[in-house]
């Protein structure tokens, strides 16, 4: 559970128990001494820090709760195993066709077709994010032909970028504008169609007029979580990065790829990289840059498109991705804005890197991750409606969700961050909540037990009255109005005797003793309160239930000067807690 | 100021936009008619008002021909004498650092990467010696006086004058969607000076700033001549200067601010056009360091007339928020440095000088907060030294950009730089509770260098507050 979570939320209000992860990930030692010397992190650390944080224990046993794996071990295992209701793991059986560059598109242009199919040739149109892309080698023909048409038109200037499909990083990529410079690649094995070793790339167009600043050329990576195809569940995340190259934008060159690759794998190398700055701008330093050229209204449109971008995309592949409620997802998108502030779609990962390159990147993609876990919510706290959990907004439930027409965003992508109060917030609304519902279940309990007494009771009176007379028979009345209270006052005591020593310390009974004429629920808070103390003494560690209701009590201030909860809980949350605050009094004195 | 004629104050009405949509107009009130007559034209100008408009526009032309003579000597005898000092110090200074730089080429263990010429507290001690050699006979036996770091006596503005003038700042609310577009569109039409300067002293919507700036400055139909200026200087560049290296140390340090790290490049490339620029000479309004040539030394003035000092990219860095063109960017800071900037370095008795403004800030900070004035005074850290380097380059890095943006809008607005002030005193008042806290310089240092988000119209309230 989020350190915000459980501040606020007493462990008796949901289901606890130890949660186990299982991080399959495997990583190169070398590099991992590289990061810790530089105090940063790669991947293992951040996931270990994460976990860590919430108190979740690694696993090597199949009693594990959440597992962390790479996309491999998807494909090689999760076909064979059963997995438990609980358990979840960080990927969907073939989200390769989203992540996968050639299948992406290939899913993308079907979608599109289905929709003119259907007539919808207005939401048809929006699907004009990504560039002209051709499948090579099965596809050279046509892209021979679209290459030809459009030397044939005079413009020998546009570029193509080829991509391997199977690499990642910037790897293998390389940019060319005469059909010659891709002869070489072709002669090879590669290209033979019939060759089951040829190495399949893609061929795009290249956006040419990408959007420049500070003359570099930048794309956007954006965090989106998924958490079920059925019905579509997407969550954005208000931060992501502006990836910059290191060197200026130059559209002749096209043979340097530091001027044209933004990937971190590739600027890295480069000789003006900067580690401390890791050539990055927070999403929301792009947006005050963007907005103080731009203005407001355009700014607003452009984040607007880029998350509709997002939710097209995986509606366009809603279908065809097995939906499993064992199953999240967190995907990178990589945007590119052309001068025109136009979003195009480069790619999508379905393991967004997660190594940091300075500190302040390391707590980020920390609390990333932390609120993924808070949204999987494995201790089924949340009521699954919340709109906003950390940094994550829900964007789509089923349909793309639209912020109320007088809100000054569009978006939340961008904006300021908030997550640490957010969080703190739902927690607090949280633990009422539970608290509330903890409360009725109790009354619940005690109503079945009063009702199962009575029941008993009253066949006993009936026996008796059978035998005694009637000034018997209201002395049994009050007999049983007697019994009914005890009977409360045991549920109670059972509830908070469960790990504690026995009642009847010398102290209860006088307590008891002391008020004879109090009702019982006075009496069982006089317990509940001896007990606290001795418990106390006996478990000094231990998360004492006099300091959970100080907590929740200073909570009950603090909502009251927020106002973030309803009268109407607020007044219920103060008669549940109301107990706690009585105690503490008592205890001081 | 020249005279110009009939010819060319219609030349230059032809280079003005409004000229054409005024003739434009008259045209069309004229379309049926054959015969058009002196009287027509002239009874048809005043009903629809083209006529005061024509009259505007010529007045305008007639105010921009008068061009600002550089100034160079100064009123105040004294201050010449000590603007000539000033010179020969940072010719001094020159040398050592370049001294230093040598003998860190040759030790290359020896790595002190902050070179340069002066900075703003070698400016300030400077300035604080002209109270031994001026003792004012005013102010010389009035006890509170005595305690301000500078007292001087040239001409000042009433303090209260300064803050009645900004005061209208702290009524600004929220526009409405409606009355932004309203501002937008006359942005775009208009090219009067008096008119573009209401709206960059209310408000001036983003994405249309670069616009207004153009405008102001008389840029807007000068694209290519901005483009080809600029590129003769960068083929200047190509000769390296010894300056250039220090430049070079300036821009290393702008980029360790995450707003400006994206744009080190091209700051740096304005930078070293700028060292180079002759036009700047003649453009500036005043002459930061006396154009004295030293015979026999090893360096002299760079083109520009002036040493460039620490910091000096700070001024470029927010401009780099408005355009992605490298040009514009240049001819913007080069206007905004000749017309207000160059006045915060400048040893002199003008309104807009530093040493003014320097005074208005003691003398508002004296009156207004003398708890504060006295409590920093006594541990030794006294309220210019505090403030200094924020009023010297406008706030840049403590503030966000689109907020120093605002702030080279009411620059412009009122061709001022007072409004630093208010922002000078708005941010004391803003910190006076952790202020008077402080026991010493460090706790002062610690103050600010915790993490901390000013903003504009946020220092304008306190400014006045009480």
């Amino acid at each position: 559970m989020s350190e915000y979570f459980r501040k606020y939320i007493k462990k008796e209000h949901y289901a606890n128990h130890q949660y186990q992860f299982m991080n399959q990930l495997q990583l190169k030692p070398q590099i991992q001494n590289f990061f810790q010397k530089l105090h940063i992190g790669s991947i293992q650390q951040l996931l270990n820090q994460a976990f860590k944080r919430r108190l979740w224990k690694e696993t090597d046993g199949d009693d594990w709760d959440i597992m962390w794996a790479e996309k491999e071990w998807i494909h090689e295992v999760m076909d064979h195993t059963h997995l438990q209701s609980n358990q979840k793991i960080n990927h969907f059986r073939n989200h390769y066709e989203l992540t996968r560059k050639d299948l992406m598109i290939k899913n993308f242009k079907r979608y599109k077709k289905n929709l003119e199919r259907e007539g919808k040739n207005e939401e048809a149109n929006n699907y004009n994010f990504f560039p002209l892309t051709f499948h090579l080698p099965s596809e050279y023909p046509i892209f021979f032909e679209e290459f030809k048409r459009q030397s044939n038109n005079g413009d020998t200037k546009t570029a193509w970028i080829m991509k391997p499909i199977g690499k990642s990083q910037g790897k293998g990529i390389f940019i060319f504008n005469k059909i010659q410079q891709i002869s070489q690649w072709k002669n090879t094995l590669r290209y033979n169609q019939d060759n089951p070793q040829a190495e399949a790339y893609i061929v795009q167009k290249y956006i040419a007029d990408p959007l420049l600043i500070g003359g570099k050329k930048f794309d956007m990576r954006i965090y989106l979580l998924c958490t079920s195809y059925q019905p579509l569940t997407l969550y954005l995340y208000r931060t992501g990065f502006a990836r910059f190259t290191h060197h200026r934008y130059d559209n002749e060159d096209i043979s340097n790829t530091y001027v044209h690759l933004t990937n971190v794998a590739i600027q890295k190398t480069s000789d003006n990289y900067d580690e401390k700055l890791g050539g990055k701008w927070n999403l929301q330093t792009l947006k005050l840059y963007l907005m103080t050229k731009y203005g407001q209204e355009k700014v607003a449109e452009t984040f607007y498109n880029i998350q509709m971008l997002m939710i097209r995309s995986l509606q366009a592949v809603q279908k065809i991705i097995i939906n499993d409620k064992h199953c999240f997802e967190l995907y990178g998108f990589d945007i590119l804005l052309d001068a025109q502030l136009k979003p195009w779609l480069l790619e999508v990962n379905a393991s967004p890197s997660m190594t940091s390159n300075t500190p302040v990147d390391f707590e980020l993609k920390c609390g990333l991750l932390d609120d993924v876990f808070t949204i999987i919510d494995l201790e089924k706290v949340l009521t699954g409606n919340e709109e906003q959990i950390g940094g994550f907004d829900l964007i789509c439930k089923g349909n793309p969700i639209k912020l109320p027409v007088n809100s000054t965003f569009t978006t939340y992508l961008g904006a300021f961050n908030n997550r640490s109060q957010q969080l703190k917030k739902i927690a607090k609304s949280t633990a009422i909540r539970l608290a509330q519902s903890y409360q009725e279940g109790q009354t619940k309990a005690i109503e079945v037990g009063s009702k199962g007494q009575k029941e008993k009771e009253e066949k006993d009176k009936q026996m008796r009255s059978s035998s005694k007379g009637p000034q018997v028979m209201q002395n049994g009345v009050n007999g049983s109005i007697k019994t009914t209270n005890q009977s409360k006052q045991n549920t109670i005591i059972k509830r908070n005797t469960t790990n504690l020593p026995a009642l009847g310390t010398a102290q209860n009974k006088s307590n008891i003793k002391r008020y004879p004429l109090q009702n019982a629920g006075q009496q069982s808070q006089q317990i509940q309160q001896s007990q606290n103390n001795s418990s106390k003494k006996n478990n000094p560690n231990e998360d004492s239930m006099l300091s959970a209701n100080q907590k929740l009590q200073k909570l009950t201030q603090e909502s009251k000067i927020n106002q973030f909860q309803p009268y109407k809980q607020q007044s219920q949350y103060n008669d549940v807690m109301g107990m706690g605050s009585r105690n503490l009094q008592k205890n001081e004195e | 100021m020249q005279q110009l004629d009939n010819q060319e104050i219609l030349m230059k009405l032809k280079s003005q936009k409004q000229f054409w949509d005024i003739k434009k107009k008259v045209k069309q009130g004229f379309s049926d008619q054959q015969k058009i007559g002196i009287n027509d034209i002239q009874k048809f100008a005043q009903s629809c008002e083209i006529e005061d408009q024509l009259i505007k526009l010529i007045s305008h032309i007639l105010k921009k021909s008068k061009k600002r003579e550089t100034l160079k000597e100064d009123q105040i005898e004294f201050l010449n004498t000590s603007k000539i000092k000033w010179t020969e110090l940072l010719f001094k200074n020159l040398d050592i650092v370049h001294q230093k730089a040598k003998n860190q080429e040759e030790d290359d263990t020896n790595t002190d990467s902050k070179l340069y010429i002066y900075d703003e507290k070698n400016l300030l001690a400077f300035l604080q010696t002209f109270k031994q050699q001026q003792p004012s006979v005013l102010y010389q036996n009035v006890q509170f006086q005595s305690n301000k770091l500078l007292n001087i006596n040239i001409p000042l503005k009433s303090s209260q004058q300064i803050l009645d003038k900004y005061q209208y700042i702290l009524l600004q609310e929220e526009l409405p969607e409606e009355k932004i577009n309203k501002i937008r569109k006359s942005i775009e039409n208009e090219h009067l000076d008096i008119e573009l300067e209401k709206i960059a002293q209310t408000y001036v919507p983003n994405g249309e700033r670069c616009l207004l700036y153009l405008k102001y400055f008389e840029f807007d139909h000068q694209e290519t001549v901005l483009q080809q200026n600029f590129a003769k200087l960068q083929k200047e560049c190509q000769n390296q200067l010894f300056i250039d290296e220090l430049l070079e140390i300036d821009g290393h340090e702008i980029s360790e601010d995450t707003f400006y790290f994206v744009f080190q490049e091209q700051i740096l490339t304005c930078l070293k056009c700028f060292i180079r620029d002759k036009s700047i000479k003649e453009n500036i309004r005043i002459q930061l360091q006396n154009g004295m040539k030293k015979e026999h030394a090893e360096f002299q003035l760079p083109v520009a007339g002036f040493f460039p000092f620490k910091n000096i990219s700070k001024y470029v860095a927010p401009l780099c928020y408005l355009s992605t063109k490298i040009h514009i960017i240049y001819a913007l800071f080069k206007e905004f440095f000749c017309r207000y900037f160059c006045f915060l370095h400048a040893i002199s008795s003008e309104y807009n000088s530093i040493l003014s403004l320097c005074m208005q800030i003691e003398e508002i900070v004296s009156t207004r907060s003398p708890k504060l004035f006295h409590h920093l005074k006594v541990i030794g850290c006294d309220t210019l030294k505090l403030i200094i380097h924020q009023l010297i380059y406008c706030f840049v890095g403590d503030m966000d950009p689109p907020h120093i943006l605002t702030i080279y809008d009411q620059i412009l607005g009122h061709d001022s730089l007072e409004i630093l002030v208010i922002l000078c005193v708005g941010f004391l008042n803003k910190y006076k509770p952790k202020l008077l806290l402080a026991k010493n310089y460090e706790n002062v240092q610690q103050i600010f260098q915790e993490l901390r988000e000013d903003k504009f119209q946020e220092l304008v309230q306190f400014a006045y507050k009480q």
